[in-house]
């Protein structure tokens, strides 16, 4: 009886798990699923791709660069950095009509946002608009911590202090009048950085909350008078202060500016001649760097992009090729699953 | 003198000398003097006898007295404990080959980027361009210092390659996959009533890697289960009647003679063997009904009784003698008895046991007649006594032992030796003085029994017979179709062990035998016969070309000739390294024999082999203590749970109830141990070159700034969460194959033979398959990223969405790659990948929805749902997912399709799916998730 009971004991479970005996599928990569598999992948892919590709040809851009390297740019005289407040203008012209809704983007050249140290100089609870972040900001802000005088610089960091400041204003030339084309910079930054993430100080004034700190050393005007247009637009949730807090992921990049939606324009842009005029403020050169702008429209799919469509097109028709490759090795070898 | 109540053992005066704590479980050499008043101080020896070791238990008694002589940490007990030697797999030293070439290759990124970012930051432009200012601080900051900084920081961005992870993961994957051998009911052994047992998990996966199998003979291949056969007095053979099943017989004459002349001299030296074997033993009666350990039942008349001992052929001798009519009763206060055929009791005072011990190979004891005689009785191999034999009938025992040796029996000699009055006192000296020493008391009692046993007299021989374990030559055939080498190591006589490994079938018909043994090696000299053996060997092969399997060798080989063998040439590089031509002998035979083997020769013989150009992988087995030498030397030692104690078991890595056990160990969970573990250990490094190559790409583009590509938490959790429990249950549950495929077709195991899932060229194609991933996730996103609108209200995204995007794709892409690669999906497998790629997208919508009070920064906020909300982000995930798997499927088709492995044809060949409703459902919700 004892002898039974310690054989119990040790003897182990018999269970589907312990013995290793768990019912199981075991698919196998074999030539009857990959060939008819990549076939319907690669005509899928190849379906994809066209419509991609299709939609991206449809969409209109246009790049206009406005940095003023070359003397016969317009913009040239504004490159000296000693005059204050330079504006120049730069036509073109559109032949046809630019369909809307249009999309109006600055775009930067060799401007390394995603630099980590410049990343990270910026104060999140600052711009959440907590009051104490004011008088003493993060230090991951520095150098942009405090100024001079040792007064705390608020948005403070690198990114705020940074922020691009070249001003567009867009004129069709109808018959020789210059008619502004009304530009809409609402929801150009994101829903949730506009609402949750970046808020103005509870204060009745909010000029008030700015007691005793700095604006950023490259600011023109404080935080609270960024737009002067629009006194709701001011502050953290500024829309083009939000834009610029959004880091780029490469160094080429291009923001959103404002979108040509209203009046006459909200069809598009008729052919005709424009006008851009910029108020030039922000330096470029001294990186290298390159300045502009752009217009375009999107579809379903974003912008124009042409990379996905003919990736998408080029992998199909690989996914053909691979699968007729296969099919005359197994042809030569055989179809050993067959055997 | 006796103490039997406590009072007693309180007047006892002594003192113990004791020798310092060593290991040894089975030696102990002490002395305790005792002290009586105002006479001189009694010496008595103690040894291993007297020593009770820790956590032993009391059998046969009730209580006992004792002193403590080691405590604590210096018990033996404890001393074995750490003495262990570490073992570590050939999976474990290519794993770690494989992180030295990644820790290279992470300094060597640490270094291009630190050289890259100063060859770039020489215009001070791009050093500090007016937007990002450095500090004071880091102005100040000399280059060299500032140089070192930024090589540690690219150090730490890049550290992820190194797969700590992965070591935490193996150890778990080797804990609780060692659970299975454990559980493993088809190596559960009824009689014994016990399963397998793993005393290491650091081996599991070597256990796919055996190329040489050194087993031994008694217990291993044999039961162990002894069985008297036959003996012979003077060359006159005695059969008992019946076989003994442990079924009680009637001692009544059972005495068959074959040659029956009966004479004076003949009847005394009969009468001398019968009394010889019932007295020169070490065999306990045991009158109760359950006992442990080895039991006989035999009939006395009283409830039954059992014969204990440790050697099986004592018991197996002394059953044999009673149903010749000899019973050996009791040993009592010193006197054995003896019920002769005639029904009387005989006693003889037992005055000394010289034990038994493997170098010596025989026993003695020395009793004293009723008759006031001092008789000598010794029993051991023929070998060891046949030099020390002065008369007797030689030459007819040693012909009738030949014969029993070629039948597979086991043969013992027996002779005896009468001393006189004068002779004994100088026997007891010798002894006392031997065994009362503190220093070197092995050697002097060695000595002692060597003056002592000799001029013998010759009686006659015993023969035993020892079974051959149940589907032992099953196995064996079975190893040898796996590829491995199986060598069988004994101490027994050549004749004895060559019919058993015919029967085992480790040599076949077709086999044909090397010699090289004493018997040769008399007579041309050792040189001469290796020379013609490796001629032989090496022609063969030539003739036979590559198909090497027409005719294979078996080799023999004696204790004898192997030292000569192994013993260092004194002449240098003269005729040649024996050694060498050996082991070239021997790699062209697929079965050894080597007999006449003292224990440790067959560690030798397996450091040998394991020394030998290739370092073959080397499985030892064995039951007795004469096998803890090579199982503790060889690269697995396995232990049978034996009948000679659990020696072997306690010092083996595995230990199994039986020898055909070892067919499924092997062959079934060594394979999937290995290839597990291979897949575990490649895919880990694969998975964090995938996860960490984009981000050095990365750094190209953000001016070498030590930018991280993802966020912390990805960075932190990839390797914890998001890929860890898929690898962990596939190297858990993978069958690539299974189990009936593997123990059908043995010849499987060559496929993964000599390591060759984790090779250089395999190591390669998954590091440059990761690579090429890697690059495909970087520069997919890159391109999709590049000037270019992803949404249609025309809003940008930042840096973190487009490291988010290239983590979704890499976190599907390695989870899809391991579940391209699994063979064996029960529903765990499907509950793990399925399940964690599901995790992935919640946690990363739980991560970015919320804003985290106790986070300082909230980049990653929204990020993830922004780019779900994106037409081509979701395309681009799909299309960069099946472009980094496009190329590992198509090798995988054409290699199975160009030039498939044994294990593929296997695969193929296998009914097909069993698919369950289940796994149907779970199937189609993946489906519509992959394709979101």
């Amino acid at each position: 009886m004892v002898k039974q009971e310690k054989e119990l004991a040790n003897r182990p479970d018999n269970t589907a798990y312990t013995q290793q005996r768990l019912p199981a599928w075991q698919p196998m990569l074999s030539a009857g699923i990959i060939i008819p598999g990549f076939v319907i992948i690669g005509l899928a892919f190849i379906g994809i791709g066209v419509a991609l590709f299709v939609t991206s040809q449809s969409i209109q851009v246009l790049e206009l660069d406005y940095t003023g390297v070359e003397q016969t740019s317009p913009c040239f005289k504004c490159t000296d950095q000693t005059i204050k407040n330079c504006v120049c203008k730069l036509d073109f012209n559109i032949d046809k009509l630019f369909e809307g809704p249009v999309f109006f983007y600055y775009g930067l050249s060799n401007y390394f946002q995603n630099q980590r140290k410049y990343g990270v100089s910026k104060d999140d609870t600052q711009l959440s608009g907590d009051l104490d972040n004011f008088k003493t900001p993060s230090d991951t802000c520095l150098p942009y911590r405090y100024d001079s005088q040792g007064k705390p610089i608020v948005p403070c960091g690198a990114i705020a202090n940074s922020m691009f400041n070249d001003t567009f204003k867009l004129f069709q030339i109808v018959k020789g009048v210059r008619k502004q084309v009304p530009f809409d910079g609402k929801g150009i930054a994101w829903w949730t950085d506009y609402n949750i993430k970046y808020r103005n100080p509870s204060v009745p004034v909010l000029k008030n909350a700015f007691n005793g700190t700095v604006k950023p050393i490259s600011w023109p005007r404080p935080a609270y008078e960024l737009d002067t247009s629009d006194p709701a637009n001011n502050g953290f949730i500024n829309q083009d202060f939000l834009v610029w807090m959004r880091r780029a992921a490469l160094p080429d990049f291009r923001k959103l500016y404002r979108r040509i939606t209203d009046g006459d324009y909200a069809k598009g842009l008729p052919a005709g001649n424009y006008s851009l005029e910029i108020a030039y403020n922000y330096p470029v050169l001294d990186f290298d760097g390159r300045k502009k702008v752009l217009l375009s429209n999107v579809s379903w799919m974003g912008g124009k992009n042409e990379f996905l469509g003919i990736a998408y097109l080029v992998i199909g028709s690989l996914c053909i090729v691979m699968s007729i490759v296969m099919l005359i090795v197994y042809a030569k070898f055989k179809f050993p699953e067959e055997d | 003198m006796a103490f039997r109540t406590e009072q007693e053992v309180d007047s006892l005066h002594a003192t113990i000398e004791c020798e310092q704590p060593q290991p040894d479980l089975y030696k102990f050499v002490g002395r305790i003097n005792i002290y009586k008043d105002k006479e001189e101080p009694v010496a008595r020896p103690l040894g291993a006898e007297n020593l009770l070791l820790r956590g032993a238990t009391l059998k046969n008694t009730q209580h006992i007295y004792a002193v403590a002589v080691y405590t604590g940490m210096e018990t033996k007990m404890a001393l074995n404990y750490q003495s262990k030697s570490q073992k570590r797999s050939a999976v474990e030293k290519s794993m770690n080959a494989f992180l030295i070439v990644y820790l290279c290759i992470l300094i060597s990124k640490a270094v291009i980027n630190t050289v890259l970012k100063y060859a770039w930051q020489w215009s001070p432009d791009r050093d500090e361009p007016w937007y990002n200012h450095r500090t004071e601080n880091e102005r100040q900051r000399h280059v060299v210092i500032r140089a070192f900084t930024d090589f540690l920081a690219f150090m730490v961005l890049f550290n992820y390659i190194i797969p700590v992870s992965m070591y935490v993961t193996v150890e778990m994957q080797k804990f609780l996959g060692s659970y299975f051998i454990t559980w493993d009911e088809e190596m559960f052994d009824e009689e014994l009533g016990e399963g397998a047992q793993v005393n290491t998990s650091d081996l599991n996966e070597e256990l796919g890697q055996v190329e040489y199998v050194f087993t031994d003979k008694t217990g291993t291949l044999t039961e162990n289960n002894m069985e008297f056969i036959e003996c012979c007095v003077d060359g006159n053979v005695y059969i008992p009647h019946a076989i003994c099943n442990g079924q009680i017989l009637s001692a009544a004459s059972s005495i068959d003679m074959i040659d029956s002349s009966p004479g004076g001299y003949r009847r005394e030296h009969e009468d001398l063997f019968f009394r010889a074997l019932c007295l020169c033993h070490t065999v306990q009666v045991k009158e109760e009904e359950t006992v442990d350990g080895i039991k006989r039942g035999i009939h006395q008349g009283r409830p039954t009784s059992f014969y204990i001992s440790s050697s099986p052929d004592e018991v197996a001798l002394v059953e044999g003698m009673k149903r010749l009519g000899y019973t050996y009763l009791r040993l009592r206060d010193n006197y054995m008895e003896i019920l002769n055929k005639d029904d009387e009791i005989e006693r003889f005072e037992l005055l000394h046991v010289l034990n038994f011990d493997s170098v010596r190979r025989r026993m003695s004891v020395i009793v004293k007649s009723s008759s006031g005689e001092y008789l000598l009785f010794c029993k051991g191999a023929d070998s060891s006594i046949f030099p020390r034999v002065v008369s007797g009938k030689v030459e007819q025992v040693k012909a009738r032992v030949e014969q029993n040796a070629v039948e597979g029996l086991r043969t013992l000699c027996v002779a005896y030796r009468r001393l006189s009055e004068t002779e004994y006192e100088e026997v007891c000296h010798h002894l006392n003085e031997a065994k009362l020493a503190l220093q070197d008391r092995e050697q002097r009692l060695a000595q002692a029994y060597d003056i002592i046993e000799r001029d013998f007299v010759l009686l006659g021989a015993t023969a035993v017979e020892d079974r051959l374990q149940e589907k032992a030559a099953d196995t064996i055939e079975s190893l040898h179709k796996a590829g491995m080498k199986v060598w069988v190591l004994t101490g027994d006589k050549m004749e004895t062990a060559a019919a058993t490994c015919y029967a085992s079938k480790l040599f076949r018909r077709s086999t044909q035998i090397l010699e090289l043994t004493k018997k040769r090696t008399e007579e041309q000299s050792l040189h001469d016969v290796l020379f013609e053996l490796n001629r032989t060997v090496l022609r063969q092969r030539s003739i036979s070309g590559l198909s090497v399997d027409c005719l294979d060798f078996g080799l023999i080989i004696d204790g004898a000739t192997l030292s000569a063998v192994l013993k260092p040439n004194q002449e240098g590089a003269g005729p040649g390294n024996y050694r060498e031509i050996f082991l070239e002998i021997c790699r062209n035979c697929s079965a050894v024999l080597c007999c006449r083997m003292a224990p440790l020769q067959k560690a030798q013989i397996v450091k040998l082999i394991k020394a030998s150009k290739e370092h073959p992988i080397t499985l030892a087995i064995g039951d007795g203590a004469n096998d803890v030498s090579m199982i503790l030397e060889a690269h697995v030692g396995i232990g049978i749970m034996g009948k000679e104690g659990r020696q072997a078991a306690r010092n083996s890595d595995y230990a199994i109830p039986k020898f055909k056990h070892l067919k499924k160990m092997l062959l079934v969970h060594g394979h999937y141990y290995y290839i597990r573990i291979a897949e575990l250990v490649q895919y880990f490094f694969y998975k964090n070159v995938c996860f960490i190559f984009p981000q050095f790409l990365y750094q190209f583009f953000c001016g070498f700034s030590q930018q991280p590509l993802y966020d912390t938490a990805y960075l932190t959790l990839y390797n914890i969460s998001f890929t860890s429990l898929p690898i962990l249950l596939y190297s858990l549950v993978e069958q690539h194959v299974t189990m009936e495929t593997l123990k059908r077709e043995p010849s499987l195991y060559r496929d993964i033979a000599k390591n060759s899932l984790l090779r250089w060229p395999v190591f390669l194609y998954w590091t440059c398959l990761g690579v090429f991933d890697a690059v495909i996730f970087f520069f997919g996103a890159y391109f999709l990223f590049d000037n270019t609108t992803f949404t249609s209200n025309g809003q940008m995204f930042g840096n973190w969405t487009f490291g988010t995007l290239v983590f979704t794709v890499l976190v599907f892409t390695v989870t899809l790659k391991l579940a391209l690669d699994t063979h064996h999906w029960t529903w765990i497998n499907h509950f793990v990948i399925w399940g964690s790629l599901l995790f992935y997208v919640i946690f990363s919508l739980l991560w970015g929805g919320i804003i985290w009070p106790f986070l300082n920064y909230q980049r990653m906020y929204y990020v993830f749902m922004q780019m779900l909300s994106s037409g081509p982000a979701w395309l681009s995930i799909i299309l960069l997912i099946t472009v980094s798997l496009l190329p590992d499927v198509i090798k995988k088709v054409l290699c199975r399709a160009v030039c498939p492995s044994a294990t593929e044809r296997a695969q193929s060949s296998r009914p097909c799916l069993t698919v369950e409703p289940s796994t149907i459902f779970m199937l189609s919700q993946s489906s519509s998730r992959m394709s979101f």
